[in-house]
């Protein structure tokens, strides 16, 4: 079973994607801020991280840049990010990031990207 | 009773000052230790209203998830059974602020079937006729809350309810408005602008076209009677307009806009010019060059930049001993370009400090 953890301080969206992500054969692991996220990604190796950017302690960035030099996973990272955070997401690219999706976003093309990486 | 009748004894014989002294210790001292139990009480107050808050935020994020993935048959028994129970919960407000902040969260992160599913989730429990009461409120701030919720959950059909807004005093609800409009019916929510007498505030306008610019349908409509609006406001957004969407049909529109009354609607006419490297508005603008206010002099020079030529040349001239610095640094710069030899003659004979500071930094950039 893959496995991943998913950082995003909307509660509502994380367990909405918990539903749904559950539902497609997953395992998942909501945190609610980076640093919760850091430490879930390190606990359980997951296949794949969807992280939000702007985040409570630790943001987005930190987290990839963590996972990338600190870790040295190649695990896919998929961003998501808000209006007006064009430049964040290039940083986030920049620094290993393989997909981003713009909020708002649907449920529906994210499971599709998330197959999609998890199959490459 | 005999060590309290001492102390009273005792506190007869006092001079008055000590005895004004403790009565007003005794009394801060009462003020203090009620001061404390209050803030205690208010603690626990707020640590259980946040519980309380927590708790039904979370009940309210399942039964919400419980409906977007029920089937979507309207009819479907688990949606009806949600719906009802929204309908009860809400009649509290405090309730209802917390259903309505879960709906507002997922409504702004996720679009598609589940973003319309949130949208007949809220018309269906009544949140919808709580945002309209709103709109009756005399307080600015409700009725804007009450626009806003409008707008996020895309009801189209109250545009000639909200529009009865779109020229309130005050600014707040205005911008409301403008938003409604422009999220729910694209450009043709522009149309407010035909009769608006309000302004529309700068960061608005900046709003506004970020908006618009989210759309697939980038068709806009035409904008000539916005530029030729009576209010200031709609004119400039109009110009903004027009070099955003590249609309050169209007460039007699904008050549007339060079001798409007208001001064930042004629700067900015020029600059929308410059943008479109319009040539005619060169001679109208060198005609009554000196009559013009030193931000459009400086609009005109950038302007130039673009389109000048050798028979400019005078005209520059006449300008390198500008008393205003940008000027004169333009017209150096520009006659640089058009008669490299007439600048190093002109670099050698002034010999000022400033002047020569201007050649210095011309000759290496």
């Amino acid at each position: 079973m893959k496995t991943i953890v998913l950082a995003e301080d909307n509660s509502t969206l994380s367990l909405l994607l918990k539903f749904r992500l559950e539902k497609e054969g997953y395992k998942f692991f909501p945190a609610e801020d980076g640093k919760k996220a850091i430490e879930l990604i390190e606990e359980h190796k997951p296949d794949l991280i969807l992280t939000d950017i702007m985040m409570p302690f630790i943001s987005g960035l930190e987290v990839i840049s963590h996972v990338r030099n600190n870790l040295n996973m190649k695990i896919p990272i998929i961003v998501f990010s808000s209006a007006g955070q064009e430049e964040i997401v290039l940083k986030a690219f920049n620094l290993g990031a393989n997909d981003f999706m713009s909020k708002p976003f649907s449920p529906n093309e994210l499971v599709i990207r998330i197959k999609r990486l998890l199959m490459q | 009773m005999n060590g309290l009748e001492y102390l009273i004894n005792n506190f007869k014989q006092f001079p008055i000052l000590i005895k004004i002294v403790w009565i007003l210790s005794g009394i801060l001292f009462i003020i203090i230790i009620n001061l404390l139990i209050y803030l205690k009480f208010l603690r626990g107050y707020l640590r259980n209203k946040e519980n309380i808050f927590a708790k039904l935020q979370s009940e309210y994020e399942s039964e919400l998830i419980n409906y977007l993935y029920a089937s979507q048959e309207e009819e479907d028994p688990t949606k009806l059974i949600i719906v009802e129970k929204m309908k009860t919960c809400i009649k509290d407000k405090f309730n209802r602020e917390i259903f309505l902040t879960v709906l507002s969260k997922l409504k702004n992160d996720i679009s598609g079937e589940m973003a319309e599913s949130i949208e007949h989730l809220y018309v269906k429990s009544g949140l919808i006729d709580y945002s309209l009461a709103k709109l009756k409120s005399n307080k600015w701030d409700v009725k804007a809350a009450g626009i806003k919720e409008l707008a996020l959950f895309e009801i189209k059909n109250v545009y000639s309810e909200i529009s009865k807004y779109k020229d309130y005093p005050k600014q707040e609800v205005r911008n409301e408005v403008q938003l409604y409009f422009v999220n729910l019916f694209q450009f043709k929510g522009l149309d407010f602008l035909n009769d608006l007498k309000t302004p529309i505030s700068e960061w608005n306008q900046i709003q506004l076209l970020e908006i618009l610019q989210k759309f697939e349908d980038q068709e806009i409509t035409d904008i000539s009677h916005w530029l030729k609006s009576k209010n200031n406001s709609v004119v400039i957004f109009a110009l903004k307009l027009a070099k955003i969407y590249n609309q050169f049909q209007v460039i007699n529109i904008l050549l007339e806009l060079l001798a409007h009354e208001n001064k930042d609607i004629r700067v900015e006419a020029i600059e929308v010019l410059n943008y479109f490297q319009t040539n005619e508005a060169k001679q109208i603008l060198k005609n009554n060059f000196l009559n013009r206010s030193t931000d459009e002099q400086i609009a005109f020079f950038n302007m130039l930049g673009g389109i000048v030529e050798k028979n400019d040349e005078d005209f520059i001239l006449k300008n390198v001993y500008h008393e205003n610095f940008e000027i004169k640094t333009l017209a150096l710069k520009l006659l640089k370009i058009i008669n490299i030899d007439r600048f190093k003659m002109l670099s050698r004979s002034l010999s000022d400090v400033e002047n020569q500071t201007i050649f210095n930094f011309l000759e290496k950039n």
